[in-house]
């Protein structure tokens, strides 16, 4: 008995996820295909996203792997149109990707890190957006960018990452103004789960963790796929489809200064 | 002694800031923008300039970007670049090259658009610079803080920073309180009075500055 592609809150969709091949894209690719939709993992590397996407295919989603490195218009064009081929529409487009050095460090030395944080943030941001908007328009669709609570309340360890995360919660703002009126819906989540990108800031910053689950309320860092990835299911389906222009900061209560 | 002021910035409000400051007894140093391309070019200037001030006691960097409302999906990526990039290249290079004449008592004031915290349709550019670098205004705050250096920011009404076609881009369902969106007399006063000792125990927050439209949060 073939698949019933309209069950569950995102049946039907088609959905892109930058930096899907592993951590919080990972997370949200798989809650939102458990949820109906066709994912699409656009990975830097090939070789840690196809194992990914053939994992959700066995387990039944339907689910292809392309090649993007975000800082690339081309290849994000190419991600784009490899998903319409595969899946026929886009409806959400979530620009998870970031790359370039996030290491611990002062406003002094932030150059080193700085341009690639730059370029997989907000460049990629505005040109996703770009490429992103004629297929949302035609699917009124939405369009997710991960930010953090760094970007809210600043950093004293990661001013560069705190600068670009912020600056693309201002860019969803703009946007979900901008593209409301077509139907097209923008919103940020701002995530603290338990990826390898976390377990390398803890090897690099040790009393984090405990600092971490200190300031927060539920005492446990989330989860990629059962904490991240309902809040992105929610945003992009319809139970969300009079919610845009707004960050959820789903980090177990640590930051309540929104 | 009037406070030593180092402003940087470009156009209208940022030349009438200057003014305002100067009056109010300010001892100003002026930067161009062309000098933050780049952080040599950007620590040159600012040596030069903190040498003629002796030390920087203020320091003020406008974000004004004069321009009319394109689209994002029609917006070049050079335009992007220019108005969106640039200026967050440029705050952090200005902010690296003052960080050695900022001493106990110094104050970083960020001028920016409050379309900065709501968004600005056809302005998403300035928005998002605006916003990056009210980031690292905080973040700046948290790390210097403990060397007596303070920061703030004032979001000014959109009409003032980009220009009248921004006038109905802030999305508040009500005009000012006071009537009117103000001018650099207006963010002067309040930019003096950051730099009072008296102020000093306020640090990376955002002042709005725009008679009591946002009023958020």
């Amino acid at each position: 008995m073939s698949k019933d592609l309209d069950a569950g809150l995102l049946g039907g969709r088609v959905a892109l996820i930058t930096g899907g091949a592993a951590g919080i894209g990972l997370g949200i690719a798989t809650a939102m295909a458990r949820e109906g939709a066709a994912v699409v993992l656009a990975a830097r590397r090939i070789e840690n996203g196809e194992p990914a996407a053939e994992a959700l295919r066995d387990a039944g989603h339907r689910a292809l792997c392309v090649r993007c490195d975000v800082t690339s218009r081309i290849d994000l064009e190419s991600a784009v149109a490899a998903t319409i081929d595969g899946f026929g529409h886009l409806d959400c487009f979530v620009h998870n990707a970031v790359g370039g050095s996030v290491a611990p460090g002062p406003i002094e030395g932030m150059d080193d890190g700085w341009p690639g944080l730059l370029a997989t943030t907000v460049r990629a941001s505005f040109d996703a957006a770009q490429v992103a908007h004629p297929h949302l328009a035609a699917a009124g669709g939405s369009f997710l960018l991960l930010t953090s609570a760094a970007g809210m309340e600043g950093s004293a360890s990661l001013p560069a990452y705190a600068m670009v995360k912020a600056s693309q919660r201002a860019l969803a703002k703009s946007l979900s103004r901008e593209w409301g009126p077509a139907g097209i819906r923008v919103n940020c989540i701002a995530p603290v789960a338990r990826t390898p990108a976390m377990d390398r800031a803890y090897r690099a910053n040790p009393d984090l963790e405990e600092r971490l689950l200190e300031r927060t309320p539920l005492r446990r860092i989330g989860d990629p796929t059962d904490d991240i990835g309902p809040v992105a299911v929610f945003l992009t389906s319809d139970l969300a489809r009079f919610v845009t222009g707004q960050t959820i900061v789903a980090d177990g209560g640590g930051f309540l200064g929104l | 002694m009037g406070t030593r002021t180092l402003v940087c910035g470009a156009g209208d409000l940022y030349d009438e800031l200057v003014a305002r400051l100067r009056a109010r007894g300010h001892l100003v140093e002026t930067l161009g923008l062309s000098s933050l391309a780049a952080r040599t070019t950007a620590e040159t200037a600012v040596d030069t300039a903190a040498a003629a001030l002796g030390a920087v006691d203020l320091l003020v960097h406008v974000l004004e970007s004069p321009g009319q409302p394109i689209p994002l999906v029609d917006l070049s990526t050079d335009d992007w670049v220019a108005v969106c990039e640039d200026p967050m290249v440029g705050a952090l290079h200005l902010l690296q090259a003052c960080r050695p004449h900022l001493g106990p008592g110094s104050r970083v004031v960020h001028v920016v658009p409050t379309s900065a915290m709501g968004g600005a349709p056809g302005f998403a550019a300035t928005a998002t610079a605006a916003e990056g670098i009210r980031a690292l205004n905080k973040s700046a705050a948290r790390q210097w803080g403990t060397d007596g250096i303070t920061t703030a920011v004032v979001a000014a009404a959109p009409e003032l920073l980009i220009g009248p076609a921004a006038s109905s881009s802030g999305g508040a369902l009500y005009g000012p309180a006071l009537g009117r969106t103000g001018g650099a007399e207006d963010l002067a006063g309040i930019i003096d009075a950051l730099a009072s000792p008296d102020a000093a125990f306020t640090s990376g927050s955002t002042i709005v500055a725009d008679g009591g439209t946002w009023m958020a949060p």
